[in-house]
Order: C-alpha cells, then structure tokens, then sequence
C-alpha cells in the first residue's frame, strides 16, 4: 500500500526485499533502530516505521522543498 | 443555517421531485401541504406572490418552484442563501457507506456498483486481514494465489465500477439511528447515507502486558506470516497455544535458531502442526505459563514468564514476541446501537442484517460461523443486495 500511495503521489523510490535480502534487512534494521517490522520508509533524513499515510505525507513534504531549491 | 419551507399538494411531480432533491443534498426542509385556494394555500400566495406549486421558501424569502431551486443550486446561490460556507460543497447523500476494505467490504462494493447505488468505501486499508498471509490456497478459482495479486484484482475489479473510496482514513464516530445516517472520518469529515454496511473485519488481541505496545515494531509482532523473515537469526518466542501460535512457531523454526513457546493453556492446536513443532530441536515449549513483561530498552531484549502451577517465574532472553493469541472483532463503534454476541462479533439474520433499520454487516465482524475469504466475499455480496432491498422499499 505504502508503495501504490507513493506511485500514486508520482514519487519515484527504490524497492527492497528485505524478506529475501539479508544485506537490505539488515541495513534495514540499522537506520530504524532495530525495527522488525515492514514497510520501513527512508525519506529524506526520515525513517518511517509502518505505513502511515498523514507520516508519509508530512514526511514527503521536505522532498518537495529539496525539488524545489533545485 | 436558514430553513427551507416547502408548500406542497398530493399529486404534484415537481413537489416529488423538488423534495427527492433537497434530500439527496442532505438538506432539511419543512413541508406544509396545501389544498388548492384553501386557507393554507392563500396564505402561500400572500408570502410569496405566486399560486402555483409547490413554492419553496428559504427562510421568509420565496425562491420560486424546483427549476428555480435546482438554478439556484447550479448557481452556487442556494448554499449562500442557506447560510453555509460559500465555498464549501453541498455534502452528497450516499445509498451506501460500506466501512472495511477487506473481501467482505470489497465484494459489497462491486454488489452495491452494480446495484448503480451511489457507494462510498471508507477504510485504512485494502485487503483487510487476508494481506497478513502470503497466499490462499482456497478461493474458488485461484488453486493458489499470491494474496497481493488476489487483492490487487480485487480492487482492480471495484475500480471498473467507478465506486468512490476514502483509503487510510478511519471512522470516528457513526450516527446510525435516524433514516439518514451519518459517517464521521477521523479527519473530521461527515458524510451522509441511507444505508451502512460494515465490514471492519478483526484485529489481533493483545497481551496487555509492560513492554508491548512501547515495543511494536521492535520485535513484537502480531502477524507472523508476515514478519518471520526479518526475524532470521534471532531468537524469538510466540504466544499462544493454538493453530495460528503453532504455524507462526513452523514459519520461524525456517529462520530463527531458537524459538520458545508460551501458552496459558496446554497447546491446543492440530495434531499435524503439534507433531512438527514439537520434534524439532529448535523449539521449547512452556506449556501453562503466563507472561508478565516485556523487556528491552528500544528493542525486544527478553521476557518475562510464570509458570501457573509453581508460581515460579524465568527470564528468557529473545530478540523478537509473536503474538499468536487470537483475534477480536472490529465492532466497538457500533456495540451500543446492533446486537453483539459474548466476544463481540456482530449478530446478523441471513440477509447481513442487524436488526438496526438500514445497518448492514458482513465479514469476519459478524457471527457468521467459519471466518474465509471466500465467505466474507459471499456475505459482502448479500450485505449489498439486502442495501439495495432495503433503499428500494423506502422509496
């Protein structure tokens, strides 16, 4: 769901499969501060643990800042 | 908001129409019928000029008759007039409101769609509870199914309908007992409807105990089938003394080195799932053990159990809580106004219905026995068409 919101919202992102990627699980664990729990979502300097559309949302609001600097 | 007044005789289409109108806006009005040149009707022409019906008023100021009321409605003017928010729309008045987006509420919304009943499906997700398994094995027609390409069809054929959907909002509150009923979001949004069908489905039961709820997501899990390869190369113990606990201790006995498992009761499962579970090293049963506690700083670290018979209690070190012990139906928003069984399940006749005028239930929220993806599609399909039944009765 959290992947089908963020294409909805036109943001392009990298998919990992921590389920069968022991490397990407445990990156995984390593930025979340050990959450055993999927999704989580790095955006910008955010983790997200879950999938929470109002977070997600807030969080994607500092992507937008960055674009528009650029 | 100023109030609308309605003079209206028997017989009069554009009385009918002027009145179906106002309602499928959700606007109140005061309907006074007059006979032609009685003393009601005289006192119509004198307040507003015209003898002709019916005559709608909007507080003391005439407004003419329905072409009048549906320019000045195409016009923006009327919500004006009505004293609300220039801007603000004109909330619809839905036939049905179907609250769950698992198989039960997405089946209904197909029935409902192709009923052309006006639908709206408010949910905080799709797929419900069949999304905590990877695949199903028993739909009619799926030998065996990847669960998110079940779902994804699943959506794919309520969106062939075009039916509206509210998706990652929950409900707040519901004002189920009027003949127009009112759904209000967790965002703060009211919406209006004829009909409701819930089909909220159920959630896991917690254990209640220190350290859970601080540590969700650090290691305690409610759903196995999900999470069990992210705890490779832990050690974890599950909860629980039945199926669900017993196959949640076979996914993780694939990756976990050592698995403990923790029962109130003595483990009570299929004897298939106990014979596994107990011939593998790997697992150790505390049969008749409660736990007292979670411990773990950020993390799941360790837990605490005692056993029920000596009192006695130990500490076991393990990274990750899975717990398996059992579910609780998703129906507190409507416990005080429909009938509910001892654990909470929502009674329904054969038609989903709830006793309630225009309140609709399926799924595994109901009382409907053997909890499937394939029954909840079926009730959802009836909880629609016994909406349908209901809404065509009251016209």
């Amino acid at each position: 769901m959290a992947k089908e919101f963020l294409s909805k919202k036109g943001v392009e992102f990298t998919d990992y499969d921590v389920k069968n990627d022991k490397e990407a699980l445990k990156e995984m664990k390593k930025i979340s501060g050990g959450a055993l729990r999927v999704p989580v979502i790095s955006v910008c300097n955010n983790v997200l643990v879950g999938f929470d559309r109002d977070r997600l949302e807030q969080a994607l609001s500092c992507f937008k800042q960055s674009s528009k600097i650029e | 908001m100023a109030k609308i007044t309605i003079y209206s005789t028997d017989g009069c289409p554009f009385c009918v129409k002027a009145k179906s109108f106002l309602a499928e806006k959700g606007i109140g009005y005061e309907e006074i019928e007059v006979l032609p040149r009685s003393n009601g009707w005289k006192e119509m022409k004198k307040k507003t000029g015209s003898g002709s019906l019916p005559q709608i008023l909007i507080g003391d100021e005439p407004v003419g008759g329905y072409s009048d009321l549906v320019h000045l409605e195409a016009s923006g003017e009327l919500s004006q007039k009505l004293g609300r928010a220039g801007k603000e729309e004109v909330t619809p008045l839905y036939d049905v409101i179907i609250i769950g987006g698992g198989p039960a509420g997405l089946s209904a919304a197909v029935y409902a769609a192709r009923k052309v009943l006006k639908t709206l499906l408010v949910s905080e997700d799709i797929g419900g509870q069949v999304a905590w398994t990877y695949d199903v094995d028993n739909y009619l027609g799926f030998s065996q199914v990847d669960t998110a390409d079940l779902i994804a069809k699943f959506e794919e054929h309520v969106e062939k309908y075009g039916v509206e959907k509210l998706v990652g909002v929950g409900v707040k509150t519901l004002e189920l007992t009027g003949k127009i009923k009112k759904v209000i979001t967790g965002d703060g949004k009211t919406f209006l409807t004829k009909t409701v069908i819930f089909a909220t489905g159920k959630r896991p039961r917690l254990l209640n105990v220190p350290g859970e709820k601080e540590l969700i997501g650090m290691g305690v899990t409610y759903c196995s089938t999900c999470d069990a390869p992210l705890f490779a190369d832990l050690d974890v113990a599950v909860m629980g003394g039945g199926n669900s606990a017993l196959e949640a201790v076979i996914d993780l006995m694939k990756v976990a080195p050592k698995i403990y498992m923790v029962s109130l009761t003595p483990i009570t499962g299929d004897e298939i799932l106990q014979d596994k579970v107990i011939s593998s090293p790997k697992v150790e049963i505390f049969s008749e053990y409660k736990i007292l506690r979670i411990e773990g700083k950020s993390t799941v670290e360790g837990i605490e159990i005692e056993s029920l018979e000596t009192g006695e209690s130990k500490k076991l070190s393990v990274q990750g809580v899975i717990v398996e012990i059992g579910l609780l139906p998703n129906s507190e928003l409507v416990m005080d106004t429909v009938k509910t069984n001892r654990i909470g399940e929502i009674m329904v006749d054969s038609g989903c219905r709830t006793g309630v005028a225009g309140i609709f239930a399926c799924g595994d929220v109901t009382d409907v026995p053997y909890k499937q993806v394939i029954v909840a599609a079926g009730e959802g399909a009836k909880a629609a068409l016994s909406a349908y039944d209901y809404i065509i009765k009251q016209r």
